[in-house]
């Protein structure tokens, strides 16, 4: 049964429905999510000033910087609940391997946790004046770098796993790795900006979160291994 | 060769014989090299004397990438073969290169500010620098975030290995921001075409801080094997108390 | 039969076992007693394959249990203090995606006959974060009827009478009769030693040699 390819499907709609419910439940995390970033964005614009001109220069730097910020606070409770509760434990004694429950998880969290909040992200377009040919851009950037957050994410939170001080830790330890995704996605609508071709910055966005995709789930396994093995 | 090496016993017997002349001979090299850097070396036609700064500049720079490669080697050794022994030496190392890393940034913006006028550009060879060090202190501050300090050890061994990973494709992308930003006005670090006369103390100095940091890894070892054994100790004491 | 032969296993630095020998015979029940640290929970963690093993060698039915994991995990339900149940999903929930998890697929129907092999159909759509914790310990005991339908060999259960009130243990006792009767195998750790009046093994982990910490 575990080699056949489409019970490995089954297993994965199974965890990305598990986590639908779960997240369901808890829609005032997603709220306090978008309001976090809404904050970041008005913390951006009081420290700048309400000058139009030097708000447009950074407009789309905010935006990304405030969706990644705001995301950090939730992950590590994405991975560590389901440790506390033991439910790693019950997975170990699953035929299917762990990578796979993982990278669904990460899609799980991309789909209902950050699709939202990018989803979201119009409003804070309005505040900050954002150009409407860029929108679509910004659009499609956030969203494919948003799987990308979500897998470094989820890297970030099986290192901290079972940590004393994980909440603190793991900024420091994935902001370093959130930089690409951040030039990258900044840079698709700094070319946008110029009139210049965005494709290339666009490519390496998704060349590198393809990367993430093949490599988090192996890493994220390997550490959740480590953390139940404590 | 390494599970030969990974015996306590003989890694403190084999590294007690070396200590002292890695001692005498980094000195010496470094000395020499400090001299030759300062007082025997052309200066350049564009920087004049500010261009002395790169012979500690250049050698801290270079051991502080090439030590977190050995510490990512050696995290990996200890994840596949599960020694102890190469736990210590990914501990031993990161401090060192921590250091370095940051000598190499306190030189850099010296360097810069008769260059650029300002202590600090965000010149894209720094700005690596700087996420190197980021790196450095995650893997130091992971490895000492559980309860049980061998709890850290894996994770942090990992997050060591991402980082191996990681900072080519890092390295990559601050490189393409920064030509995407300023496109080539500004003097590069290694702009200054190497003069034969700068060859000599720049070895001496790469030499001398190598064998430097090597004799630094070695006594770090062997502190926290002494660490561990008065623990050890102290441990078997407490339990004779109560039994 | 599950063979444990000359097992090291280490937390941390401690050695909790050395050279440790024992097996299981199938269709019995061995209850693991040993006072608060003497490694009772590390042992069916490590039979479980949670924790690597430092030395020695599982077998199951002289299948070596480390190398292939997947056919053995197939066979086993795992269940401990903390039970592995989502405080945001119902007792029905959470059964559903476990037995989804284990790679099986099953009906609402068998779903709430395994809920009343342990007489918790009525708290089916009840929140785990609104269970106490009798009622919690149930629902993850409701995963062993299943056993009965995909040929589930194995049981390791980590204290699973805590919480139980009367009622329950007899409703689990009845499990575990049944279980044996199709050639299960079951280890348990407890520290109600009166848990089982009929015949069973105990391996008492205080009677083996002094552990040595390093």
């Amino acid at each position: 049964m575990s080699s056949n390819g489409s019970s490995w499907l089954f297993v994965l709609v199974t965890h990305i429905k598990r986590d639908f419910l779960i997240n369901l439940r808890s829609l005032t995390d997603l709220v306090a999510i978008i309001s976090f970033m809404l904050l970041i964005i008005i913390l951006f614009t009081f420290g700048i000033g309400p000058i139009k001109e030097s708000l447009d220069i950074i407009s789309s730097a905010i935006i990304w910087v405030g969706l990644i910020l705001a995301l950090i606070p939730s992950l590590e409770k994405t991975l560590n609940k389901d440790l506390e509760n033991g439910w790693f434990d019950q997975l170990l004694t699953s035929p299917i391997p762990l990578e796979i429950i993982l990278l669904s998880k990460s899609i799980s969290y991309w789909l209902m946790v950050i699709i939202p909040l990018i989803l979201s992200t119009p409003i804070f377009f309005i505040l900050l004046d954002i150009d409407l040919k860029q929108t679509p851009w910004l659009l499609t950037s956030m969203t494919i770098g948003g799987l990308a957050i979500s897998l470094v994410g989820l890297i970030g939170a099986s290192l901290v796993l079972g940590a004393k001080r994980g909440n603190i830790l793991l900024p420091i330890l994935i902001i370093p790795l959130m930089i690409p995704i951040l030039i990258f996605g900044v840079g698709i609508n700094e070319a946008i900006k110029m009139d210049e071709e965005p494709i290339n910055n666009l490519l390496l966005l998704i060349a590198f979160t393809l990367i993430y995709l093949v490599i988090s789930p192996f890493i994220s396994a390997l550490l959740i291994r480590i953390a139940i093995a404590r | 060769m390494f599970n030969w090496l990974a015996n306590p016993n003989r890694f403190s017997k084999l590294t007690g014989n070396l200590q002292l002349p890695l001692i005498i001979l980094s000195t010496t090299m470094i000395l020499l090299g400090l001299y030759y850097g300062l007082f025997d070396s052309p200066e350049d036609y564009q920087q004049g004397d500010a261009v002395r700064i790169m012979y500690v500049h250049v050698p801290s720079a270079w051991l502080a990438s090439f030590l977190f490669f050995s510490l990512a080697i050696s995290c990996i050794f200890y994840l596949v073969w599960k020694h102890p022994l190469a736990d210590l030496i990914s501990n031993a190392i990161a401090p060192i290169g921590a250091i370095f890393s940051v000598l190499t940034l306190v030189t850099g913006s010296l360097w810069g500010k008769p260059m650029w006028g300002t202590w600090w550009v965000w010149d894209a060879r720094l700005t690596s620098m700087l996420i190197l060090f980021f790196f450095y202190l995650g893997y130091m501050l992971l490895s000492n975030a559980f309860e049980r300090k061998i709890d850290g050890s894996k994770s942090a061994s990992v997050l060591a290995i991402i980082g191996l990973i990681n900072l080519p494709i890092i390295k990559f992308s601050v490189d393409w921001w920064h030509t995407l930003h300023q496109p080539s006005s500004i003097l590069r670090m290694d702009g200054p075409s190497i003069d034969k006369e700068m060859l000599l103390p720049l070895t001496l100095m790469m030499v001398g801080f190598s064998l430097f940091s090597i004799y630094l890894i070695i006594t770090n070892v062997k502190t926290m094997l002494l660490e561990k054994k008065c623990e050890a100790l102290i441990l078997k004491l407490n339990l004779k108390e109560f039994s | 039969m599950l063979n444990l032969n000359n097992l090291t296993i280490k937390r941390g630095n401690n050695v909790v076992f050395s050279d440790f020998n024992t097996s299981f015979k199938t269709s019995n029940l061995t209850v693991v007693i040993g006072k608060n640290g003497s490694g009772k929970t590390t042992l069916l963690r490590t039979i479980a394959g949670f924790i690597p093993i430092e030395n020695g060698h599982m077998s199951f039915k002289k299948v070596d249990m480390t190398i292939n994991k997947n056919l053995w995990v197939e066979k086993l339900i795992y269940i401990d203090t903390k039970n592995g149940l989502s405080q945001d999903l119902t007792v029905l929930e959470n059964l559903a995606t476990w037995v989804q998890m284990k790679g099986w697929s099953t009906s609402r129907d068998n779903l709430i006959k395994a809920l009343r092999s342990v007489e918790m159909e009525k708290y089916s759509n009840v929140y785990i974060s609104q269970c106490s914790e009798g009622l919690k310990k149930r629902a993850a005991l409701a995963r062993l009827y299943f056993s009965f339908i995909f040929g589930v060999e194995f049981w390791l259960l980590d204290e699973p009478s805590n919480d139980l009130d009367k009622k329950s243990i007899i409703l689990f006792k009845e499990l575990v009769t049944n279980f044996l009767k199709i050639n299960g195998t079951i280890i348990l750790t407890t520290h109600d030693t009166n848990l089982f009046k009929s015949k069973y093994e105990v391996l008492d982990l205080d009677l083996l040699k002094e552990k040595i910490i390093i």
